[in-house]
C-alpha cells in the first residue's frame, strides 16, 4: 500500500524500497507510539508501541487458548483429554519427554518443565501471529471500506487503525524482545546449577579440575566468554530468523514495483508478479516450518544448557 | 571500488559455508540412517543439537553483514 501512496512523489522506488521494508519489520517509532505515557520512569520512555501491542496480544491469547484451558482440565479432574486440551496435551508431553527430560535428566524435569513450556508456546504464539496478516487485513478494509486516506510515514492523521498499521507485528523480531528471554535463560542456568550443585561448586564446575595451572588461564576467561555467548546467540538465532523470513518475503513482492519503475510499464510489474507471488507464497511456507522450528530451537537449546550447568561431566 | 560492494559476496560465502556444513550433517545421517534404520530416532537426536549451533553461527555471521551494510 505505500508504494502505491508514494507514487504521487518523485522519489524513485528504488530508493523507497529499503525504507519500506525496514518499516514493515521494525518497531513502530517511539515518538508517535500507540499509546504514549509521557513521565519517564527511572528516565525510560514506556509508551506502548507496536511490538509492546503485540506482546500484550500474544499474552492475551495464551490466556485464553492455553492457561484457561489447562486450569480447565486440571479441576474437571478427568484424565482423558478432548477437543482443544488434546493438541495442547500432545505438545506438552512432546515438550517434556524429548526435549526436556533427556537433557535435564529425571530429578530436575518436574522442576523446568514450566519455564521451558512457557518459553515454547510464547515463543510459538509470538512468532506465529506474525504469519497472519490482521493489521494489513485492518488497512485495506479502513482504506477501501472505510475510506479513511493512508497517513505518510511519521504523521499521526486519519483514524486509530491508521495509527495501529505503523511497524511489524512479529514481536520476536525485535532485538529486545528476544533478548529478554535470553537474559531469563541466563539466570535460570546459573539457577539449576546452583539448585544442583550448591552455589561454589556451580561456578567452580564451569572449569575441569585437575589441569595444569597454566592451562586455567586461557580456559577461565574462554568459560566467561562462552557463559554470555550462550544466549547472545539465542538472540540473535531468533530475532534474525524471525525478521530475515519476512525480509525476503517483502523484497520478493517489492521486485513488482521495481520492474514496473525500471521499464516504466504496468505490464512489466504484472509479468514480474506471475513470478514473485508465487515464490512469495513459497517463502511463507518455509516461514511456518521456520515459526515451528525456531519456538522448538530457542527451548532445546535452553534445556540443554540447564543440562549442561546440572549434569557437569568433565 | 565501493567497499560496501563487496558486503554481497561476504553474505554469499557465509551461505556456502553454511549450506556446505548443513549438507554433510544431512548426508552423514542419511547414510548412517540407511544403514541401520532403527537407530533413526537416535541419529535425529544427535544431529539436530549440532545442526542448530551451525544455523546460530551463519545467522550471527548474516546480522553482522547486514549490520555492516547498514551501519557503514
Amino acid at each position: 500500500m505505500s508504494v502505491k501512496d508514494l507514487a504521487h512523489t518523485n522519489v524513485s522506488v528504488m530508493d523507497q524500497v529499503g525504507p519500506n521494508i525496514i518499516h514493515h519489520v521494525s518497531n513502530s517509532d517511539i515518538s508517535h507510539a500507540i499509546i504514549p505515557i509521557s513521565t519517564h520512569i527511572f528516565g525510560i520512555d514506556f509508551s506502548v508501541t507496536k511490538h509492546v501491542l503485540m506482546l500484550w496480544i500474544v499474552a492475551l491469547l495464551l490466556i485464553t487458548f492455553i492457561i484457561i484451558p489447562v486450569r480447565k482440565f486440571i479441576a474437571s479432574g478427568t484424565i482423558v483429554p478432548t477437543g482443544w486440551m488434546n493438541a495442547v496435551e500432545a505438545i506438552v508431553k512432546f515438550i517434556r519427554d524429548s526435549i526436556v527430560r533427556p537433557n535435564v535428566g529425571d530429578k530436575w524435569v518436574m522442576t523446568w518443565s514450566p519455564l521451558l513450556l512457557t518459553f515454547f508456546f510464547f515463543i510459538l504464539f509470538a512468532n506465529g501471529i506474525g504469519m497472519i496478516p490482521i493489521f494489513d487485513v485492518l488497512g485495506l478494509v479502513n482504506r477501501f471500506v472505510l475510506g479513511v486516506p493512508a497517513d505518510p510515514h511519521g504523521t499521526h492523521s486519519g483514524n486509530i487503525i491508521n495509527g495501529l498499521l505503523h511497524g511489524g507485528v512479529t514481536a520476536t523480531g525485535n532485538f529486545n524482545v528476544t533478548g529478554a528471554l535470553a537474559v531469563i535463560t541466563f539466570f535460570s542456568i546459573m539457577l539449576a546449577g546452583t539448585l544442583a550443585h550448591g552455589f561454589i561448586k556451580h561456578w567452580k564446575n564451569l572449569v575441569p579440575h585437575g589441569l595444569p595451572i597454566p592451562v586455567y588461564f586461557l580456559l577461565i576467561p574462554i568459560e566467561i566468554m562462552g557463559l554470555f555467548v550462550k544466549p547472545f546467540a539465542l538472540t540473535m538465532r531468533l530475532a534474525a530468523n524471525m525478521t530475515g523470513g519476512h525480509i525476503a518475503l517483502l523484497a520478493l513482492l517489492s521486485l513488482m514495483a521495481i520492474f514496473g519503475e525500471m521499464f516504466d510499464s504496468t505490464a512489466a510489474g504484472i509479468g514480474v508478479a506471475f513470478i514473485s507471488v508465487p515464490m512469495a507464497a513459497a517463502i511463507t511456507a518455509l516461514e511456518i516450518i521456520v515459526v515451528l522450528v525456531q519456538a522448538y530451537v530457542f527451548t532445546l537449546l535452553t534445556a540443554v544448557f540447564i543440562g549442561m550447568a546440572i549434569h557437569v561431566h568433565h | 571500488m565501493d567497499s560496501t560492494l563487496l558486503i554481497p559476496i561476504g553474505m554469499g560465502l557465509i551461505v556456502l559455508g553454511a549450506g556446505m556444513g548443513i549438507s554433510k550433517f544431512t548426508a552423514a545421517a542419511a547414510e548412517s540412517i540407511a544403514r541401520q534404520p532403527e537407530a533413526a530416532d537416535k541419529i535425529t537426536g544427535a544431529i539436530n543439537l549440532p545442526l542448530f549451533l551451525l544455523e546460530g553461527v551463519a545467522i550471527l555471521a548474516e546480522v553482522f553483514t547486514f549490520l555492516m551494510l547498514i551501519l557503514k
